[in-house]
Order: structure tokens, then sequence, then C-alpha cells
């Protein structure tokens, strides 16, 4: 009998401590910044890619004023150079507001980190751009992925219709310094002896050759970069 | 052996459980007795354990309404601020109370209030309450106080060390407050805690207010699952929030980083449009609970005379026009750089064309891709997509000042006059999981929203958010010819607690005793205090 009292009260006394616990269900996500943003209208097929990753990939976003979303399904548009997210509650593809982001970041089909960064461009076609990040610091090394629609050879595609226009990639890379801006660049040697003084251009070189670097790419122009970066000689911006 | 295993561990689980609740805040305020048009400041050393980070004071009467409240921020488990104590208040106690959304325990201090034009009872007697186990302080001894003389002049210079012994200095929690005010030795507050009322919410506000409500169904009373709930701030670049109610109807609002008061409109609509809505916010303006007993006690005659002082002190400052305190800028807050809705594709503002009557004119005159139409008296309004070359067969998000609206009618009869701008997406516009097949944006002339109507599924109010800081004003020793009413010669509620701390304070008109008294918070929780009373005459 003692013990079925105890038994009670103490399931009583938990009941009570807990019942407000279990009060509500209140949505995970209730107070999360929103996404703002429009539909997207599908672009026309041709031979190539618009998006950077075709298919959606897990990524966050990252708002002005520092707040992140994670665990959104995003597809890079690098035909209009737009963010998209998969919406799966309404199920819609909207394309984020450029100017409500800071940047964003995905893991793409190789498992690889990649990391996009949203700031204005002063050069030809000024504008608000994502940029990936190939390499941050003081001076960034940044890639403006591309793709422009062009005429090319006639070509039959899937359904049998004859094109004549295709995806074509037109990347284009800086080195970018928030005081001296954008610096471009291309991925050979000379194009990245070209950015230092000439008395560095030396040391360089036998940095380079140490290391056992040749520019051929894009992996090792970062690599390249990364060492000179590290053994802190910066480059000469022409502005 | 296992029954006494499993009733250790559901006894254990029971008390980790309750061992979560936590003591009671502990409020301070500047004086005991008010006269009304005064401002009351005060200061709240929240628990250790509070994880809230807003704390609400409220003035309640002896009958358990809330006359007035301020919701304050926590910082470092402190928090300071003021209530404007009506004219309108008639003598009488009234009960000060502290509350957080999650507590357990508030604390309740009881101040007197004289009403200014009437003063104190005629029969010389009032209600006053009896029998509260109030909360007792200890003083610190080894606090040192130096410098205060025991006689001042009026509009005499004040000085005040503190000395703070190196023990107590590490074991101090956050920053000391210090005052020195008038006291009325005839009259003593009582400070006790009481148990909360259930709280109905768990949800601790760690930034910013929290704002909750209830949806039903306007017929059954039930409540409503799956209500859209928009909350409006409206602005030139207006806030906007949305919530969509479960199976108990309820919503919630979290509002950050807004100080002083806000005009809210809170709406709800049924997403099926089948059911008529009711909305309702969480009741939180009376204490239900915690009411002391009251009884009737005569004044002593040297308090009558004191509170006659207090008024004429008080009236002369009014008409003086001497502030108490200042209202500190408010904090520079980043808002979004634009509006919910997006960014417009077409702004227009009417008022650079011809003059029309009404918005179907405005419409077909001035607004591209914007039909507004009456068929069989009923308006309908369509936006142009412009990415897909059609008309969205929706009806548009339609905004009045910001505050989204359904009834068309509201602005089939705005002209020229009464619109300052348009502004038009033309696009379909998600905001979360909300679908906008465009925007309608309209800006008032007035632009005081008072055509979007109040009914039962819409509310208007003039929120109070977060109390700005404020300080209090000192002498106006340059301004010798006008009299000098101060009742708080110094008020300082966020000290930073040094080994030497010195104070500066000038005497007032006043003359009576006054109290240097400081407060401070150590590390395990505890209050602790020193005072000294000094007399001007």
């Amino acid at each position: 009998m003692v013990y079925k009292i105890l038994y009670i009260t103490t399931l009583l006394g938990l009941l009570t401590a807990t019942s407000l616990i279990a009060q509500e269900d209140i949505p995970k996500n209730w107070n999360t910044e929103k996404i703002k943003g429009t539909r997207l209208i599908p672009y026309a097929t041709y031979s190539g890619s618009a998006y950077l990753n075709e298919k959606f990939a897990t990524g966050e976003i990252e708002f002005l004023d520092g707040t992140k979303i994670e665990d959104l399904k995003l597809r890079y548009s690098i035909y209009r150079d737009e963010i998209i997210y998969y919406n799966e509650a309404i199920s819609s593809q909207i394309i984020i507001d450029k100017i409500s982001l800071k940047g964003f970041a995905f893991i793409d089909g190789n498992g690889v980190k990649r990391i996009f960064r949203q700031q204005y461009f002063n050069g030809f076609m000024p504008g608000n751009r994502y940029f990936e990040v190939l390499s941050d610091g003081d001076i960034s090394l940044l890639v403006y992925r591309k793709v422009i629609l062009q005429i090319c050879p006639v070509y039959t595609n899937n359904a049998g219709k004859l094109l004549n226009m295709s995806y074509q990639e037109a990347f284009s890379y800086y080195f970018y310094s928030g005081e001296k801006g954008y610096e471009l660049t291309r991925l050979n040697r000379n194009s990245f002896l070209s950015k230092f003084d000439k008395p560095i251009q030396k040391s360089v070189k036998k940095i380079l050759r140490k290391n056992n670097v040749s520019i051929t790419n894009e992996a090792s122009f970062v690599q390249a970069w990364n060492l000179i970066k590290e053994n802190g000689i910066k480059i000469n911006f022409s502005k | 052996m296992e029954r006494k295993i499993i009733i250790l561990l559901l006894l254990f689980l029971a008390f980790s459980a309750k061992a979560q609740e936590k003591e009671g805040s502990s409020l301070f305020t500047d004086r005991d007795l008010y006269i009304s048009g005064e401002t009351l400041l005060l200061k709240v050393f929240a628990p250790i354990a509070e994880q809230s980070g807003i704390v609400n004071i409220d003035l309640i009467n002896r009958e358990g309404k809330k006359i007035s409240g301020i919701i304050l921020e926590i910082i470092d488990h402190q928090a300071d601020g003021f209530i404007y104590l009506p004219d309108s208040l008639s003598s009488g106690c009234y009960l000060l109370r502290t509350s957080t959304k999650t507590d357990k325990t508030s604390t309740i201090k009881v101040v007197y209030v004289t009403n200014r034009f009437r003063g104190l009872p005629e029969s010389n007697a009032d209600w006053q309450p009896s029998g509260i186990p109030s909360l007792k302080e200890t003083p610190i001894p080894n606090l040192q106080v130096e410098g205060v003389e025991m006689r001042y002049k009026p509009r005499d210079k004040g000085h005040a060390s503190i000395h703070i012994p190196a023990e107590i200095l590490t074991q101090t929690d956050g920053n000391l407050s210090v005052s020195v005010a008038g006291i009325t030795p005839e009259f003593t507050s009582a400070t006790y805690l009481q148990q909360s009322a259930a709280k109905t919410s768990q949800i601790i506000e760690k930034e910013g207010i929290i704002l909750e409500g209830i949806v039903t169904d306007l017929k059954t009373a039930q409540p409503f699952k799956d209500a859209v709930v928009y909350l409006t701030i409206p602005d030139s670049i207006p806030g906007f929030k949305y919530y969509i109610t479960g199976e108990d109807g309820r919503f919630f609002f979290q509002l950050k980083n807004y100080y002083g008061k806000i005009p809210v409109v809170i709406q709800c609509f049924d997403m099926k449009k089948t059911h008529l809505l009711k909305i309702a916010l969480s009741d939180t303006d009376s204490l239900r609970r915690g009411l002391p007993a009251f009884e009737t006690r005569t004044f002593q005659p040297e308090l009558r005379k004191r509170v006659e002082k207090n008024i004429d002190a008080v009236t002369f400052r009014k008409i003086f026009n001497q502030q108490e305190i200042t209202i500190q800028p408010l904090p520079v807050i980043k808002r979004d750089t634009y509006p919910y809705y997006g960014v417009p594709t077409k702004i227009i503002d009417p008022q650079l064309f011809i003059d029309l009557p009404n918005f179907n004119e405005i419409s077909k005159e001035l607004l591209p891709g914007v039909k507004f139409r009456t068929y069989n008296r009923i308006p309908t309004l369509q936006v142009f997509n412009a990415a897909q070359f059609y008309y969205f067969n929706d009806q548009p998000l339609l905004l009045l000042d910001g505050i989204p609206i359904r009834d068309l009618n509201v602005i089939k009869d705005m002209g020229t006059k009464d619109i300052d701008k348009v502004e038009i997406c033309q696009s379909e516009r998600f905001y979360g999981n909300l679908i906008f097949p465009g925007v309608v944006a309209i800006y008032t002339s007035k632009a005081d929203y008072t055509r979007v109507p109040e009914s039962d599924d819409l509310i208007k109010l003039n929120l109070d958010v977060i109390q700005p800081r404020a300080t209090l004003n000192n002498s106006t020793a340059e301004q010798l010819s006008d009299p000098d009413l101060r009742q708080v010669l110094l008020w300082q509620p966020s000290l930073k607690p040094e080994p030497t701390i010195t104070l500066d304070f000038q005497t007032s008109d006043i003359r009576g005793s006054f109290k240097l008294i400081i407060h401070g918070k150590t590390k395990d929780g505890s209050i602790f205090y020193k005072e000294q009373i000094f007399e001007v005459n």
C-alpha cells in the first residue's frame, strides 16, 4: 500500500513538472528569417548547362544581417547568376532575392563545399554578383562563374530538334581586396606572375618551382596562390 | 529492491525537474511613497537562472487591475527603467509586479501613490496590505561609505566614497545600483514573492518580446488550425511576420530590436476561405492571484504633512516644466533594406498626374499591369505577370500602408489626393511559404492606416515594446531662480563595481530625511545592500 502511494505521488509530481513542457507543439522554424524571392521560370534547353550544379545540393544561405538558414536544397544558375532553392512545403523552385543575401554555400556532387559571396562588382557590367571564393583572406581569389548563350554549330537535341545555341562557360577570375577592388587574372603562369612586381617575380617562381606547382588549371592556380599567400607576398593591383 | 530503485529514480526525476524552478527577481524603487504625475524609478536584479532576456513590470491596483506596464531588457541579469504614474491615479496602495514569460515566481512590491489633486483620503486612513511575509534584506557591514555628512543645507554639495572590499568585488555579479532619495519613515513598503499563475507559454523571450494569442472559429469558438496570422508593423519599409496555427490555434511572434511604442496590426484568415475567424491576444493585464489582504490603517499626522509638501513640490515642478528623467536616444537598428514583398517593379506617384476620383480610374490611367474592375458591384484586382505575360488569376497581395487587406472595398474610393504612391510587383513573390500573385502596395497621404477597419479577425494596437533607457535629470544649479524640488538626488542603476566609487550629488530645496542606498548582487544570487541616512534642513 505504501509503495502504491509513493508510486502515485511521484508520478503526479513528475506529471506536474513536465506537463508545461508538453503543452505546445511550436513549429521548429517559427521565428527564423523568411526567404524572399520569385518563382523560377525554366530556361530554354540547349546544349550545355545553365546551372553549376544540375541537381539540387544541400547547402545554407546567409542573410545580410548574418542569420543563416541551413539544410536548404540549392541550385546555382550560372546563366542568370541566381541562387535557387526548392521549397518542399509549397513544391516550388524559388529564386532568392540577391539583395537579401550575404552569400551561400553548398556541397557539390564531389563532396566539396563551394562558398559563394554576394558583392558589388564595379567593372564592366557593374552590379551585385555572386562570386565563388576560391581562397579567402585580405586578398581573395574569386571566380565569377558565368555561362552565356551563344551561337554554335548546328546540332540536333534529344527531341530531334535542330538548334544553333548552347550554354558556354565564360568564367572570370579576380584577385579582390576590399580596399583596392578587383584585379582580373587568367589561369596561366604568365598572367599569375604579371600580378607581382618584377623583383618579386623571381621569388614567386622559386616558390612555385620548389613546390613543384605548374599552373595549368583552376586547382593548380589556387594552389599556387595559397603558397604565395603563405609566404606573405602580395599582388600588385593595377588600379 | 526493483521497486525501491524505480521509486528512487522517479523521485530523482521529479526533484530534478522541480529544481529548475528559480527564485524570484529582486525589485527596488527609488522611493516608497509617490505623488501622481511623478516618475517611479526602478531596478530589477533577475535570478541567475533566469533565461529570459525580458522582464515585465506592471503597476497593479488594489483590485488586481493593471494600470500600466513596462518591458525591460535584462542585461547581465539586471534591468532598470521607469514608470510614469498618471495624474489620474486615485490615492492608494499599488503593487509593482515583475514577471517573465516563464517564471514561476513574481516579485511584488507595494508602493503608495497620492493623487496630486485630492491628496490623502479625508478619513486619514486607507487600505494597506496586511500579513505579507515581506522579504528581508541583510545589510553588508564591510562595504564602507565615506564622506556623507549627517546634515546638509538645501542646495548643498554632497559627496560619497564607496569602498568595496576585494572579497565583495570578486563576488559581485554585474553592476551596482546607487540612489539618493527622500524617505518617509512614516510609511514602509513591503516586497514579497508570489507564485505565478500557470503559464500558457513556454517560449523564452531571449531576444525581444513575444506576442502571442489564439485564433478561434467565430461560430464555434474552438481553436482554429491552419489559420494564417499576419503581423505588420506599418512603416516606410513595413515590418512583416506570419504564423500558421496548429491544433491549439495559438500563434507567436517575436519582436526583436523594437523600442518604445510601435503600431502593430495583427490579422488572421482561413487559408481555405471557408471559415470566419476571431483573433485574440493573450491577456496579461491583471493579477488574478497574489493579491495580498488589505486592511484599513490610519496615517500618522506627520505623513499627511509630508505628503502635502510633496504634492506642492510636484506641482511646482510641473509648473516649471522640470522633467525628472531624460530618455536616451533609441539604438539605431539596421532593418530590411527593401520591403518584404520585394523590390517594386514600378512605383507610381498619382499626385504627379491629373486628379482622379477613385482607384478604378487610377488603375486604368496610371498603374501599368494592374486591373481593378467592378463587376456586379464586386471589385476585383489582378496584376500582370511580367515574366510569363499573363494576368494572375488570383487577387494579388494588396497592402495599405504596408498592412495586407483583402477587402477591395477599402480602396475603391481612394482618389489621387488620398494616395502618396503605389508600388507594384509584377511577378509571383514568395515570402517563406507564402505565395503572392503580384503585389500592389498603396501608401496613403496620411500614412495613418485609419482606412484599415478593425474587425474580429484584425487587431490594431499601439504596442509597448522594450522601454528605452533613461537617465535622471540632475540639478539645474545654473537656474538659481527656479525652485529645485527634486526628491531623487542621485539615481545610478548600473554602476560598474570598482574598489572605490566616488559619487557627487547636490541637495535640493526639499528638506527632510534622505537615504543613500547601494544595492548589489553576488554571484550566488543573494542581494546585498548598504545605506546611510542624512538630513537636509
